[in-house]
């Protein structure tokens, strides 16, 4: 029990501390890849603090649902983090959810943030909201598939096993059912943490901005939070990502000098993901709307070929 | 000792296996783009990786005369007709395909029941007593020609035409190896070469599309009915 | 040897027709090379007749009565062609069809004169191959080399009957490919298949009991509508119309005749694998059903028809479907009824195209309504044996398509098939009563304000000359020639 709770407290740290600083890395790695130097790997952690001492600004036209809003996406955020092996196979809170539960809870947290971009009646809120629903409507079933996939291949929806299973094996990866689950599911992370060839993190373009759009109206510390949380989802989903498929690292509990290891696995392969999502978004330029489905598309093709081939192979 | 995953058959199936899903998410790649220029890369791409697969074969199996095979496809569909067509294109001037006749989330979608389909016909093949690779890269190769028949129906511009028509070969030539490793070696160099004519040959009239009709959507081709 | 010189003779002609300076040495050359081919495969038939079958260079060659026939008809419609083009052609050198400048005009020329025995080279390759892959290539070929052909004249319509031609064969062509591999497949078992005998055609067919039935059955499912396509059966006939009746009228008749007689004999050579492997019920049942519906499908389109050529285009349909009826329904009235049958049609079909020049060269206009039946009188040669062509092919006694077709109604009644023969005589009647009624038309009647057209020897020469041989063959079919046609027919159905 106690266990439990430090396992729980030791994740929560981390998740807290290391959000900003991948979206920090990502940052920078992009500006240096562009030739600029970058605002610094630190600079969302400064942000954050700024944002934490400054006033807020609510509309008239608000509701309690835009107050809420920023509490409920950043704890449901924080608490499907709790469900996904990070440093451990065994996830602090697993015991309570697996992978439906993680999809449920980010799909949680993203309804109140439609609500909140529609709630104060101002039309960018509103268009934030609607293409964030479309681009989510798309998404989660490409998601839920590949995540079966894996599932099937564990035996269980519950993401401790997964890791479990995949550690067993080294050359399953290989195995083409992986393969197609694991293009689905990077897809999907693209769409759902909003990069670029789908969402412009950086743009407040009307034309082009999708979750920008759904927070421009808060200020101070709701938007400290909704940023965190932007942040922390970013990172869950790309451990998730990681961990499922090549769990290389991962240490059998929280305790010992294992921790340290895995924490430094960890890091690595964060790293090298950041690297690639970097290129991606370098490479490419931002899709138009309405060319979103189609890359979706692709996305949800992959992930039933991927679970279909798990009974044919 | 770091030869031995290079003498085990086990993985040599697997990289086999391997490259065949990659090759059927490239032919699903290309139903969801829309330039021209990246479909003939992919074409390009596919062919390597096909070519690959026969090598690897014939190095697993002990058949040198699938090597031949291979380095004809390399030469030719890999070298040649990507670069004929390359050069096409620039002559011509076009990059991009205009709208498909079913918009491609749903290609994309039908293209995936197609791979399907492919699946439960190379099923019936499988025997399981039988040497060969095992019903995956049939499957594949038969996928393939499947979504390569859909794509021509599907896409309006002659050169998409042509390059789906030559992802058929491929898709033949890969079911060929899966199926009996590869034909008679003249059998192959004969088809071969006439792939390579048939490239030339569709080439010279789609540019001679494109003088005449200013355009290269063959939906304009309308004038001969009854 | 005399394979390989069937090879070489019609690829030096096209040699030396791509390096000749003029015209008349392009004449020459193409006149020549063709009238040696034609004497190098009566020479064949006689060795066939003789010794049964020839093969050559461990049996990569080989050719049988079937291969002697469908070369010898070749041979006569390429030198026939051959003659009618130089009237034809000079004919449109004068009237600016080929171009402005001499220069262009010249290239012209020689593109025909280099690509029409290099089509007739890749038909000949057809069936002299043994193996079954590379008899696909050569068809493959004669795709190629055809599309240029009915590029000849340039024009906009023309692109599109080629790319339609190009692409509709060329996916028929993947399919065909895709049942060799399947055949190849089911016959991997057989001592030394891994060698290059595997697909050889006279091996398969001698151990046919042994090949895999189930991959045979999709087999020919493949080929028929791959070889089927190149032949224009129905469904996939679209192509059809569109090329011949853009390409120039000498290699429309080559098309019709010579192409669709190569396009048939890879369909029996692989009928007859079938046949042997699974017995004739599976294979006899697709047939009759694409035969049908290719003869049925072409009645509405020939009853309404503006223009004659496309007319003789689905005729051309309908022939093929008559072919591939009389296939499916095998036995020994069957086949030698295709037999009888394809000699026939060859020689009418390629007659109606070649008048069908001299009309069209003429009227300058493909269009019935244009010509309004002042042919007979314009033209009178032409006219007439236009119109005894037409009631040939149709299939009016006593011309010789008549018993060839009354053959093929017995063999239905006979075998049983009675919707068949039922469906046959209806298809035909509607085919009988179009074609008639529009080329009647057309032919018969008062004369226009078009001038009689001047005397063209080499035109009305080469017409002559067909048209007596159809007469002659009508009444008396020459010894040899009917033992060449029983010897394909027994090759066919194995008696």
């Amino acid at each position: 029990m106690t266990e439990r709770i430090l396992e729980s407290v030791s994740q929560l740290l981390l998740l807290l501390a290391l959000a900003p600083l991948v979206t920090g890395v990502i940052r920078t790695l992009k500006a240096r890849l562009q030739t600029r130097r970058g605002p610094g790997i630190l600079q969302p952690y400064r942000d954050l603090l700024k944002l934490f001492r400054k006033g807020m600004v609510i509309p008239e036209t608000a509701s309690w649902i835009f107050s809420a809003a920023p509490w409920i996406v950043f704890f449901s955020t924080i608490l499907a983090g709790l469900m996904i092996p990070m440093v451990a196979a065994d996830a602090p809170l697993g015991l309570f959810g697996g992978a439906l539960a993680v999809i449920y809870l980010l799909g949680l947290g993203r309804f109140f943030l439609a609500l909140s971009g529609l709630d104060t009646g101002g039309s960018f809120g509103g268009l934030g909201s609607s293409r964030e629903m479309t681009i989510s409507a798309l998404a989660e079933p490409a998601m839920m598939l590949a995540i079966f996939t894996v599932a099937i291949g564990a035996g269980s929806t519950g993401l401790t096993e997964i890791a479990g299973a995949a550690i067993g094996q080294t050359w399953r990866f290989l195995a083409p059912a992986q393969m197609f689950a694991f293009a689905a599911l990077a897809v999907v992370l693209i769409a759902e943490t909003g990069r670029i060839p789908v969402d412009n993190p950086a743009t407040h373009l009307e034309l082009t901005m999708i979750h920008e759009a759904m927070i421009l109206e808060y200020s101070g510390p709701y938007l400290a939070l909704v940023e965190w949380a932007a942040s922390i989802k970013q990172l869950v989903l790309m451990t998730l990502l990681i961990n499922c498929f090549w769990p290389v690292g991962l240490q059998p509990t929280w305790f010992g000098f294992g921790a340290l290891i895995g924490i430094v696995w960890l890091l690595a392969k964060l790293l090298l993901l950041s690297c690639a999502i970097v290129l991606l978004e370098t490479v490419n330029a931002k899709m138009r709307l309405f060319r979103v489905p189609e890359l979706l598309a692709v996305a949800f093709t992959l992930g039933s070929l991927a679970l279909v081939s798990t009974f044919l192979f | 000792m770091l030869m031995k995953p290079f003498l085990d058959m086990q993985f040599g199936e697997r990289i086999i296996t391997l490259m065949a899903a990659l090759v059927l998410v490239l032919q699903i790649a290309v139903v969801a783009q829309r330039w021209i220029v990246t479909h003939i890369r992919i074409f390009a791409i596919q062919s390597f990786l096909l070519a690959m697969i026969a090598a690897t074969i014939a190095w697993f199996n002990h058949a040198p005369h699938i090597y031949v095979a291979a380095a004809l496809t390399l030469v030719v569909k890999v070298i040649l007709v990507p670069i004929l067509f390359e050069r096409l294109v620039v002559r011509m001037d076009i990059r991009e395909e205009i709208k498909p006749i079913i918009n491609v989330p749903l290609s994309v979608v039908i293209s995936g029941g197609l791979t399907l389909l492919g699946y439960v016909v190379a099923e019936s093949f499988y025997k399981p007593d039988e040497p060969g690779l095992g019903h995956n890269e049939l499957a594949v190769a038969i996928s393939l020609f499947l979504i390569g028949f859909f794509t021509m129906i599907n896409r309006r511009k002659a050169l998409t035409q042509v390059l789906a028509l030559l992802s058929l070969e491929n898709g033949l030539f890969l079911a060929a190896i899966s199926l009996t490793y590869g034909m008679p070696l003249i059998v192959e160099l004969g088809i071969l070469f006439d792939v390579l004519v048939a490239a030339m040959v569709l080439g010279i009239l789609v540019y001679r599309i494109r003088e005449s009709f200013e355009s290269m959507d063959v939906s304009l081709l309308r004038r001969l009915r009854g | 040897m005399l394979l390989i010189a069937l090879l070489l003779i019609p690829i030096s002609t096209a040699a030396a027709s791509y390096f000749a300076r003029r015209r008349e040495e392009m004449e020459r050359a193409n006149l020549t090379g063709f009238g040696l081919t034609f004497l190098i495969a009566i020479a064949l038939a006689a060795q066939v007749l003789a010794h049964g079958t020839v093969s050559l260079a461990n049996g990569f060659f080989y050719a049988d009565a079937l291969s002697a026939l469908v070369i010898l008809l070749t041979a006569l419609v390429a030198l026939v062609c051959a003659t009618y083009s130089i009237g034809y052609l000079r004919d449109d050198q004068e009237s600016g069809e080929l171009g402005e400048e001499v220069e262009e005009q010249i290239a012209q020329l020689r593109m025909y004169s280099t690509l029409t025995p290099l089509f007739v080279f890749s038909m000949m390759f057809v069936a002299v191959a043994n193996n079954l892959g590379v008899m696909w290539a050569a068809i493959e070929a004669t795709t190629l080399v055809s599309v240029f052909l009915v590029t000849f004249y340039g024009k906009v319509t023309s692109l599109e009957a080629a790319w339609k031609y190009a692409i509709i064969g060329g996916v028929g062509l993947s399919m065909a490919l895709f049942g060799t591999l399947v055949t190849y497949y089911a016959g991997h078992r057989l001592a030394g298949s891994d060698a290059l005998a595997g697909l050889n055609w006279s091996v398969l067919a001698q151990h046919a009991e042994l090949l895999d039935k189930t991959s045979m059955r999709l087999a020919f499912v493949l080929i028929l509508m791959g070889y089927g396509t190149k032949a224009g059966l129905a469904p996939m006939h679209t192509w059809k119309p569109d090329a011949y009746s853009e390409a120039p009228v000498p290699s429309a008749a080559i098309l019709s005749s010579a192409m669709l007689n190569c396009a048939l004999y890879g369909l029996i050579r692989f009928y007859i694998l079938t046949s042997r492997s699974l017995g004739t019920e599976y294979p006899s049942h697709l047939l009759l059903l694409f035969g049908l519906l290719s003869m049925g499908i072409s009645v509405p389109f020939i009853l309404v028809q503006k223009n004659y050529r496309r007319l003789l285009a689905y005729h051309t349909i309908d022939h093929s479907g008559i072919m591939v009826t009389a296939l499916g329904l095998g036995g020994p009235l069957g086949t030698l009824g295709l037999m009888l049958h394809m000699t026939f049609h060859t020689i009418a079909k390629s007659l109606l195209f070649l008048c069908a020049g001299n009309v069209r060269q003429h009227f300058k206009t493909d269009l019935f309504s244009e010509i309004k039946g002042s042919v007979i009188r314009v033209m009178p040669l032409t006219g007439v044996i236009f119109l005894m062509a037409m009631l040939a092919i149709i299939g009016t006694p006593p011309f010789s398509l008549f018993q060839s077709e009354f053959l093929i109604v017995r063999a239905a009644f006979d075998g049983g098939h009675l919707l068949t023969g039922v469906l046959f005589v209806l298809f035909g009647t509607g085919v009988f009563a179009g074609a008639l009624l529009h080329v009647g038309g057309m032919i018969l009647g008062p004369k226009g304000d078009m001038p009689v057209a001047p005397r063209r020897p080499w035109r009305d020469g080469s017409l002559l000359a067909l048209v007596t041989v159809l007469v002659v063959i009508g009444f008396w079919v020459p010894a040899p020639l009917l033992e060449l046609i029983r010897g394909a027919a027994k090759v066919v159905s194995g008696q």
